[in-house]
Order: C-alpha cells, then structure tokens, then sequence
C-alpha cells in the first residue's frame, strides 16, 4: 500500500511514517533524501537516525535521482522516503544553479517511484498556510512542492495529514 | 454561500470549477488592487488578497464584507488559509492575518457548506 502524509513542523509525520513503514512486507528501506550541509543538519539525521535504531531499516541514501533508491534494492519491500520536500530542495536549488523545471522532473520520477514500489510511504510538509508574501523563488518552491504533493495524492493508495501527533484521514484507511 | 478554504497551492479553484461547472466569466479574481468585489459573479477567489488591499488602504475588511452578507448568500467563496505561520514580525502582515481570520469565520458562520482542500483533496467540515 502507498501512503502519502503530510502536515506542519513536528506534528508527528515521520514518526507515524516509521510506524506505518515497520508493518509493511520485509525488508524495510529508509530512503534519506536530504543531503546535510552544516552542523545542524548533521544532529537532525543523527536525532532520524536514533528514532529508527532497532526498527529494521536499511537506509538507502539518495539526495537526488530518487530512482536509483532501487539499484541494490528489492522493489517489494517496503520503502520509507523522508522527504519530498528536501528531495525538491536538492533538485531546485543545486550548487550554484536553480532548476525550475525540477518540480515537474520530480513528480514523474516520485510517480515512477510509487509504481514500482507498491509499499512505499512518502513525507512532505506542508507549508501553505502562513500570513507572509515570498520572493519569486521561494513561491516557486512552494508552488512546486504543492504540485509534486497534489500528483502524490492522486497516485497513493492513502493520503493522511498528522495534526499535533494525530492522524487525518483524507483518502484511503487509516494503514494500521 | 459555500465556503472553500485551504492553504496555498491546494486546488481550491479547481475543485470549485469541476464541481460547480464554473468558466472563467463565473469567478471574479481578487487583488490587492481590487477595492470593490463584484459580487453578481458567481465565484469569488482568493477573498484573502482583497482582503490583504483593505488592510493596506486602512479600512476594515470583516465590516465591510458585514455589510455584504446579504449579496453573498449563494455566492461560492474561496479564501486561502494563511492562519498557521509564526506570528508575522511585518505589522501589515499581522493585520492581514487577523482579518483574514475574522473574515473566515464570518464568512464560515453563515455558509451553508464550508470545504477545505489538502493537496488536491476536498474535505467537508461544515
């Protein structure tokens, strides 16, 4: 089954994202899309890293070309990719280039992605409801993200918002 | 009045056009720029942004819209949620924020059905 989740900062996606990912078919992949560049992102995958020690997951690093994710992988395990969004960043905003035709690349590749691997649980955030007018990019960004989310939806078989650590059902059933 | 709300991007115009059958005529567009809302158009989007020109102008949105309710009673109003960010350091952008909420809730009160769209999908909560 595919699962597309998302929601604000901290509202629980990732751990409902494991917990959803842990009772699909063996064996079980993390995907890590986001490629550290500082310190901070170094302790947030080492922070991922702890929650998911012990849970069985083979972590498959892929910041970019998400496809190749299936280069040592079997397709019908389980696959778990945190996150679209910085899979988007990597793709939009490559060193010291801007690809604004990388949305629209994603989403085809995010929607082979999920043929080819029935079990697959995606991460996006959600970041469409603040009071703020952005410069041209970021819009670009969110108006992107926002589409590779909207085809995701479409595609998987749930699509579920976490809110404050519960779950809104908003296609499908509730995975566990 | 039918109510469609949802953040940014999330496809609250398509999903009024398929399930009304809307064609560009029907919706009236606002802009910062826009003072006065056509309200004879079937469709009124993004309330918000003409919300955001009131608030700039110095006038007050949510009693203007008041005085309105009347003409909107089968209008198809679409506003964008704008309610879960940071409080806004930009006072202009707090003032936006705080109408467009009061203006929601109003708005939300008298419709007879309030949708809000995420990621493409329609979910009725009123």
């Amino acid at each position: 089954m595919s699962v597309f989740i998302s929601g604000g900062c901290r509202n629980g996606k990732s751990t409902w994202a494991l917990r959803f990912a842990a009772a699909g078919p063996k064996p079980l992949y993390y995907v890590a899309t986001m490629i550290p560049r500082d310190g901070e992102d170094r302790a947030r995958v080492k922070r991922h890293q702890m929650e998911r020690a012990g849970m069985g997951f083979e972590t498959i690093e892929r910041g970019t070309d998400i496809l190749r994710a299936f280069d040592a992988a079997d397709p019908n395990g389980t696959f778990l990719l945190d996150s679209v969004t910085a899979l988007l960043a990597n793709g939009m905003f490559p060193p010291g280039g801007v690809d604004l035709d990388a949305p629209r690349k994603i989403a085809d590749e995010l929607e082979a992605f999920v043929r080819r691997a029935p079990n697959a649980v995606l991460v996006s955030d959600f970041i469409y409801s603040d009071a703020a007018l952005y410069d041209p990019m970021t819009e670009a960004y969110r108006a992107g993200l926002a589409m590779i989310d909207r085809r995701l939806a479409a595609a998987c078989d749930t699509v579920l918002e976490a809110v404050a650590g519960q779950i809104i059902v908003h296609k499908g059933e509730f995975p566990l | 009045m039918i109510l469609i709300i949802g953040g940014r991007y999330q496809g609250k115009l398509e999903y009024a056009k398929s399930r009304f059958g809307l064609s560009d005529e029907d919706i009236f567009t606002c802009d910062e720029a826009v003072d006065a809302i056509n309200f004879d158009r079937r469709c009124v989007a993004y309330i918000d942004r003409w919300v955001l020109g009131r608030v700039r102008a110095g006038e007050d949105p949510a009693a203007i819209l008041a005085a309105s309710l009347d003409r909107m009673a089968d209008a198809i109003v679409i506003c964008t949620d704008i309610s879960c960010g940071v409080v806004p350091a930009d006072a202009e952008m707090r003032a936006w924020r705080d109408a467009c909420g009061r203006v929601n809730a109003m708005l939300a009160d008298r419709a007879g059905e309030v949708w809000r769209l995420f990621c493409g999908l329609p979910q009725r909560i009123k």
